[in-house]
């Protein structure tokens, strides 16, 4: 098997041109869940300022009336702050969900743009891994952690700002251990990310564990693997749990620097200030209590901002890999293809990736409306074939032409009534049975759905008690490997391509039924060019023309008869498959 | 095994009952710490301000620095502890669920889907054991509450009366809205598994859809879901935007509002400045706390959702009857269709016009599933299973865990394993993985080709040597000659045991001793393939290309 191919990861310039064009398509409720968070900080920041206004108030010989005037003063400011950030918080929650949306679904459309080439070589493990834990993972950003790490940001900034505002002597103390912040920041999240990718990977190890013993439930109990399976699970636990102990260890360093940090002016504040006041500067004492005070109110803030960075940073790798596959661009330029040549493969030479060439100068010309086995051994190079004409693939030298035109250079819309590859992996789409099938053709009425349905021997659909409407695959009713090949073939009924590329694809179907769906796949496609690659010989005798592919080259080719009397590579696998001995 | 949530989280604390205990001891130690820094800020205050001069204020000052290193050193403390008893919490119930699956695995298998598997081993797992925080935390919170009133209270009565009163009006007032959130996040989180699901379908059979097409109608239901989950964000939004703005203001206000007595009390001489910053102090100190009380009564709800769904994972129940004692001799029996299966009787090849029936049969006499099937005279559910398993083998779509080839092989030796390949025709696999029985064959085997993964699967059922070795599906993936090969290799080396294979390709029944003929689901006839070869459907059924 080929290694995958993973699909690009975006650089942080084009990461932040993505933020970017997000905030500017919706730069109102940005603005203003900004301007509203700042309002609701600096609402918040009063009240600290008015205690130091009440204490100085009372050396100053203040009466009841002035407390009271002051007192209103302060709940009108904590009122207002409850609307502000409530209001702030709505609107950054509406911005966050809608670009999360815009996201998603631009993401989504790229993805549904990928060329099939790329498709084919990132297999779809990292495809899935992006349009799921990837799109969560950018989402939340956009609507939790960004937020609440814009609003532990404005918060750290007013209380500063009003820490200045009271008295710049007092405010420039709260800095003292700045220095402590940002050192302890700055190699928190140097080392962070690594730590917590371990843990999570070590999570995933474990899930990935307990979900294969329970999807090889079967296997398990047959071997009597159990006890080692079990071991398994524990084992990987184990190793979660060293993990996780990683991420304490890092913690244990960086909290009680942070605390220290935060608690840390506090003391400063009152000793500086206290001396400063009894030295007659220009301080108050009322002034003291608020900056000490202010300097308290810091504590959730920094907390909150420095452990939402780390989900900051994941959200952001998500983000460089959502971006990466709008990177990927189509090479195909040819619209259409009005030629009436069919399909021809003349001296092909192709390789997979930088490895060797699996096929070595190899023509093919099945001829227009004819039907060409391909057999051969396992191998062969038979499903290269498959793929070079269903245009997934380049060769590396040589031509292969659909009417004329480069299958790897036509568009999709136009390959695609030209070619259809049917490969024995049958996808069964979470959705109606109808959207299953008109995915192929969007024209299609149910009339035409139970016809190709019909064609294909799949009587089962007619038996579901909600029809055409019924949900199939996932969590809903399962096809069996029969059923689900018969729904390919019957989408390839409805596209009603040119050519048609079967790989295998009856090769799970009964014996006993096989042989009705070849025919009625043959009586539904007449007129069609067929490619039916096999490692089995059931339809060749009955084909136009066969031919037998060894080591990535046409070793011979014709009919049934001629080959057979030949007696060259076919005559030796046509023995072997009716059991003579060889 | 708890069935019900709260017996599952008791379940979860009991066996770190005692790490719990001390953690929560030190957080209630640092509340104290915590809520003193109000003290003694007004106390430096009033010294300072009495006294004009930082003599009286020292010892203070000294207290106030010792409670800076202090205070941080005592919450680390007591947060490893909790930390590291709810990381034993995790690992133990991951050690547990893993012991489930080694008693009721097959039982889990028909209940619980893969993806739900992930999120009880990762997210489930995580939110039941972080209780053990939630609740350290959550006694942090009520002891600084206590202290806090408790302070207030000496200052003057009222004050602290008046505090306690707001404080649990505020907490009355978050209830509702606490409950309204949680309904919004539950719809939120379905129709986000929705979205997530479809995009998880897109991936997944993206080949079909530029293949073939329907990107656009793929593309505009994914859309239609995701506003829909946008619009289910906005409503959610709604909720948590109140809760936000009244965790972040309502206990300010209080704080306000207690402040402004205790200045209507100073104004009058009954309190000092210093008192007045101090009241002010613990209130805003208790703000701050406040706002993490919420945050564990969100998560004490979402540990309980769950609690509740590792409770059902845990009730799941062999399906297989369990009681059975004794040990088979003789022919396996189905009575169902007719299938017998003698002791010792070579190759048996099943021609089927249906080959689920021939599937099921076997499974029947394998005691996959629970039937009236026999082994000799015995029920097989009867039988003690374990016996059963040893000398009966069901091959089919089996699971390729992931491990080294040597261990997916699972022979006594290497001789064995290579051997097995060899008879299998399975070589290929073990020089694609650079002729090394210790490379690792992947999860579900998908560093190999189907064709190779059957092949591994046939090698390690003929590695097990069981006496009776049923195949469902031993070369549907393979070509001509390599069946032929496969059907030489295994009716040579498993002679004088037992095989049965579901076929009808003539490669496996030129090597057969003995022919089986399914036919509208039962035995039609059983006999040697010259026998059967004399009815012309049989001779249709199994001559293929006419």
């Amino acid at each position: 098997m080929r290694d995958h191919e993973r699909l690009p990861t975006a650089d942080r310039r084009t990461v932040l041109r993505s933020l970017g064009r997000l905030i500017a398509a919706d730069r109102r409720t940005f603005g203003a869940a900004l301007v509203l968070y700042l309002a609701a900080a600096a609402a918040g920041a009063a009240l600290p300022v008015m205690l130091g206004r009440i204490i100085d108030g009372i050396g100053e010989g203040w009466t009841l009336s002035d407390v009271d005037r002051l007192g209103f003063l302060i709940i009108a400011f904590v009122v207002v702050q409850l609307v502000l950030t409530r209001y702030g918080r709505l609107l950054a929650y509406r911005f966050g969900e809608r670009a999360a949306a815009d996201l998603r679904e631009r993401f989504t459309s790229h993805v549904l743009r990928l060329p099939l080439g790329q498709i084919e070589r990132a297999g779809s493990g990292d495809l899935t891994t992006r349009t799921t834990g990837d799109v969560a993972a950018a989402a939340n950003l956009l609507r939790e952690t960004g937020p609440q790490t814009a609003v532990a940001l404005l918060q750290i900034i007013v209380v500063y700002a009003t820490a200045f505002a009271v008295n710049p002597g007092l405010g420039a103390l709260l800095f003292v251990s700045t220095p402590v912040l940002f050192f302890a920041g700055r190699r928190y999240l140097r080392v962070a990310t690594p730590v917590f990718l371990a843990e999570r990977a070590a999570m995933g190890d474990t899930a990935e564990t307990l979900t294969a013993t329970t999807a090889g439930a079967a296997t398990v109990d047959a071997y009597r693997m159990g006890p080692e399976r079990g071991e398994e699970g524990r084992r990987t636990a184990a190793v979660h749990f060293k993990r996780l102990m990683g991420i304490l260890r890092m913690q244990s360093w960086f909290f009680p620097s942070l605390d220290f940090a935060i608690l840390f002016p506090v003391g400063v504040v009152i000793t500086v200030g206290s001396l400063w006041f009894l030295e007659g500067g220009p301080v108050t004492i009322g002034q003291v209590a608020t900056v000490s005070m202010l300097a308290l109110r810091l504590d959730p803030y920094v907390f909150g901002g420095m452990m939402s960075l780390n989900a900051f940073q994941e959200g952001g790798a998500a983000l460089a890999r959502i971006e990466g596959v709008s990177m990927v661009g189509d090479d195909r330029s040819r619209a259409d293809a009005p030629g009436p040549e069919g399909v021809i493969m003349d001296e092909v030479v192709f390789g997979y990736g930088d490895g060797p060439d699996v096929l070595h100068g190899l023509s093919l010309e099945p001829g227009r409306g004819k039907r060409l086995v391909v057999v051969g051994p396992s191998g062969a190079g038979k499903s290269t074939i498959a793929r070079l004409i269903a245009g997934i693939d380049r060769p590396r030298a040589g031509a292969v032409t659909v009417d004329g035109a480069p299958s790897a250079d036509l568009e999709l819309a136009a390959l695609r009534k030209k070619v259809v590859l049917v490969t024995q992996e049958h996808y069964v789409f979470t959705a109606s049975l109808r959207d299953n099938l008109r995915l192929a053709d969007s024209a299609a009425d149910d009339e035409d759905l139970a016809r190709a349905l019909r064609m294909v021997g799949a009587d089962w659909a007619e038996g579901l008690a909600e029809g055409l409407d019924t949900m199939i695959g996932g969590e809903h009713r399962e096809l069996s490997i029969t059923e689900a090949q018969q729904l390919a073939l019957a989408r390839v009924i409805l596209a009603d391509p040119e050519v048609v590329i079967l790989d295998e694809a009856t090769a799970g179907i009964d014996p006993g039924s096989a042989g009705n769906v070849e025919a009625s796949l043959a009586a539904a496609l007449h007129g069609r060019t067929v490619i039916a690659i096999a490692h089995q010989l059931q339809a060749a005798e009955a084909a136009d023309r066969i031919a037998v592919v060894q080591e990535g080259r046409i070793a011979e080719a014709g009919t049934h008869d001629q080959l057979l009397a030949a007696g060259g590579a076919y005559a030796d696998l046509w023995r072997a498959w009716k059991g003579v001995a060889a | 095994m708890p069935t019900r949530p709260t017996g599952m989280i008791w379940w979860i604390v009991r066996p770190q009952l005692k790490r719990f205990v001390l953690g929560v001891l030190i957080f209630i130690g640092m509340s104290a710490v915590w809520m003193s820094l109000p003290a003694i800020v007004a106390e430096i205050i009033d010294s300072v301000t009495e006294t004009r001069s930082l003599n009286e204020a020292l010892p203070w000052l000294v207290a106030l620095m010792a409670c800076t290193v202090v205070g941080p050193l005592l919450f680390i403390t007591g947060y490893r502890i909790l930390f590291v008893a709810e990381s034993r919490a995790r690992v133990r119930i991951v050690e547990l669920m893993s012991d489930h699956l080694e008693r009721v695995g097959t039982g889990v298998r028909s209940k619980v889907s893969a993806g739900e598997m992930v999120n009880l081993s990762t997210d489930d797992n995580r939110k039941a054991a972080q209780l053990l925080f939630e609740l350290g935390f959550g006694a942090f919170n009520a002891a600084a509450f206590g202290y806090g009133v408790f302070m207030l209270w000496r200052i003057d009565w009222f004050l602290g009366l008046a505090t306690g009163v707001g404080m649990f009006l505020i907490g009355t007032c978050i209830g509702p809205v606490l409950e309204r959130l949680h309904r919004r996040q539950t719809a939120y989180r379905a129709q986000t598994a929705e979205v997530t699901g479809q995009a998880a379908d897109i991936a997944g059979g993206l080949r079909i859809l530029r293949g073939i097409g329907g990107e656009s109608q793929f593309e505009r239901r994914y859309a239609e879901a995701s506003l829909l989950l946008r619009d289910t964000g906005y409503r959610l939004g709604r909720a948590d935007s109140w809760l936000r703005g009244i965790e972040g203001s309502l206990p300010f206000a209080l704080a306000a509002a207690v402040t402004w007595l205790a200045a209507r009390q100073a104004v009058q001489g009954n309190l000092t400045v210093g008192e007045v910053t101090a009241v002010f102090g613990y209130n805003m100190l208790l703000a701050n706390f406040l706002g993490f009380v919420v945050g564990i009564a969100k998560n004490w709800i979402e540990a309980m959702v769950s609690a509740r769904r590792l409770s059902s994972f845990f009730a799941t129940r062999d399906p297989l009857p369990a009681e059975g004692a004794g040990i088979g001799r003789g022919a396996l029996v189905d009575p169902l269709t007719g299938l017998v299966v003698e002791e010792g009787s070579g190759l048996t090849v099943v021609v089927s016009d249906d080959g689920d029936a021939a599937k099921a049969a076997l499974a029947r006499i394998a005691f996959r599933s629970d039937s009236e099937a026999t082994w000799g005279e015995t029920r097989l559910r009867d039988l003690d299973r374990g016996v059963i398993r040893d000398r009966v083998l069901l091959l089919e779509e089996d699971y390729l865990f992931r491990e080294t080839l040597r261990g997916s092989l699972r022979a006594d030796d290497d001789e064995a394993a290579l051997t097995a390949l060899r008879t299998a025709s399975a070589e290929d696999v073990y020089t694609s993985l650079g002729s090394d029985l210790d490379a690792v064959v992947d999860d579900a085997g998908r560093n190999l080709s189907g064709g190779q993964r059957q092949r591994l699967r046939l090698a390690r059922a003929l590695a097990a040597e069981p006496e009776y070795l049923l195949a469902a599906e031993a070369t549907s993936a393979v070509d001509a000659p390599t069946e032929a090969r496969i059907a030489q290799g295994v009716s040579e080396a498993r002679r004088g045991r037992t095989t049965v294979v579901i076929s009808s390709s003539p490669l496996w029944l030129t090597r057969s001793d003995r022919v089986v003929w399914f036919d509208g689901g039962k035995v039609r006839a059983a006999g040697t393939v010259a026998e059967l070869a004399e009815n012309p459907e049989f001779r249709t059924l199994t001559s293929r290309a006419g």
